[in-house]
């Protein structure tokens, strides 16, 4: 049974890139446009890993990654931020905020593959 | 009696009053007269420069759609080579799939050579022929080198795709660039409003109202596709972790 992902990003091209990257090694991935409807999507699939960027409108993914860790459902999904923020602040935040991975864009999809790799398999 | 001589004093301190008033006046009416004067010019100048201030303003939405349509077509652009890519990668993998199946046969071939060589109990001639049979019919080299080709072109599509990334940088950029004629839309409308409420105000209204609000960006996007700042970040997130360990240590000997 395929493992799927949860990734979201405002951008259309990076949904795109990130499910091109993860779809070729057999992953099934659900976009979301932004952090509201990426926890709109949580209850509708048994998601295994989220990727999430952390500029977006409505919610941020500093605000995705607290809502995921705070409901006791989600809070074991593994999360990778993907931003193009590279600042030491916006990283300690993220992780203190119970990211488990940082990727900044633009990303090597071989990169993103092998940090995926390694929380599914 | 008395009386009279204190109205009489207040009366003098007062026309000196005026006097010292009347000095002022003598002083200032030129300077007032140079105001108005001033004034007089610098109306007619100050109304040129809020028409010329409601123009440009008028121009802002014109320059901000034109910079969200770049941004949508670079990004239609960027999906349709994405798609191509996505294709081309998918027939690799069905073309490294029959290059499998072909080296498979190849071996059960090979096999068969060998059983066939065997069972020719020692005839040279046949035996040389079966082999050149054989050589012919190898297409191993070829195959490693079509194999090789392949895994270029896998390399390559990495490449555009990350190449492809500087899209979402220059989108994130041109944001901050429509946030920032955003900003200064708002502060020549505030301006404009200050010198003139009347139709430069409704004008300013409909425009503000035309710029798109609620984008999300990162101001300092940068495209680099090297390495670099992944590795800072490795860094910064390596320290962390080992930080939080420390903690943790020190938590359990408190």
């Amino acid at each position: 049974m395929k493992k799927v992902i949860l990734v979201a990003d405002d951008s259309p091209t990076i949904r795109k890139f990130v499910s091109f990257a993860l779809t070729m090694r057999g992953f099934e991935v659900v976009a979301a446009s932004d952090g509201m409807e990426a926890i709109e999507y949580l209850p509708s699939k048994k998601f295994d890993l989220i990727i999430t960027d952390l500029n977006m409108p409505n919610l941020d993914g500093f605000e995705l990654i607290k809502s995921v860790r705070e409901n006791e459902e989600y809070s074991e999904i593994p999360i990778i931020i993907l931003s193009s923020l590279a600042g030491s602040d916006d990283i300690e935040k993220g992780m203190s905020y119970g990211a488990n991975s940082y990727l900044v864009k633009p990303f090597d999809p071989k990169r993103i593959q092998y940090e995926v790799a390694k929380y599914l398999n | 009696m008395s009386n009279s001589i204190s109205n009489m004093n207040q009366v003098f301190d007062k026309l000196k009053d005026l006097k010292t008033i009347f000095k002022l006046g003598e002083k200032v009416i030129p300077i007032i007269q140079n105001l108005i004067q001033f004034m007089g010019e610098i109306v007619p100048l100050l109304e040129t420069i809020n028409k010329s201030i409601s123009d440009s303003t008028q121009k802002i939405p014109q320059a901000t759609n034109q910079i969200n349509d770049v941004t949508s077509a670079t990004e239609l652009a960027t999906t349709e080579i994405l798609d191509l890519v996505d294709e081309t990668s998918n027939q690799l993998m069905e073309v490294d799939k029959v290059i499998g199946e072909i080296k498979e046969r190849d071996k059960q071939a090979n096999e068969k050579f060998d059983e066939l060589v065997n069972k020719l109990n020692g005839d040279e001639t046949l035996v040389k022929l079966i082999n050149e049979y054989k050589e012919l019919k190898d297409n191993g080299s070829n195959i490693d080198s079509i194999s090789e080709t392949m895994q270029k072109i896998n390399d390559n599509s990495y490449k555009i795709t990350l190449s492809l990334q500087v899209q979402d940088i220059t989108s994130q950029q041109l944001s901050a660039v429509n946030h920032l004629i955003e900003s200064v839309n708002d502060k020549l409308t505030t301006m404009v409003q200050e010198i003139d409420h009347s139709d430069i105000k409704q004008d300013f209204e409909h425009i503000s109202a035309s710029i798109p609000q609620g984008v999300s960006f990162d101001a300092n996007a940068k495209y680099d596709p090297g390495h670099d700042r992944q590795d800072k970040v490795d860094e910064i997130v390596s320290e962390n972790q080992e930080k939080a360990t420390q903690e943790d240590i020190d938590k359990l000997f408190s």
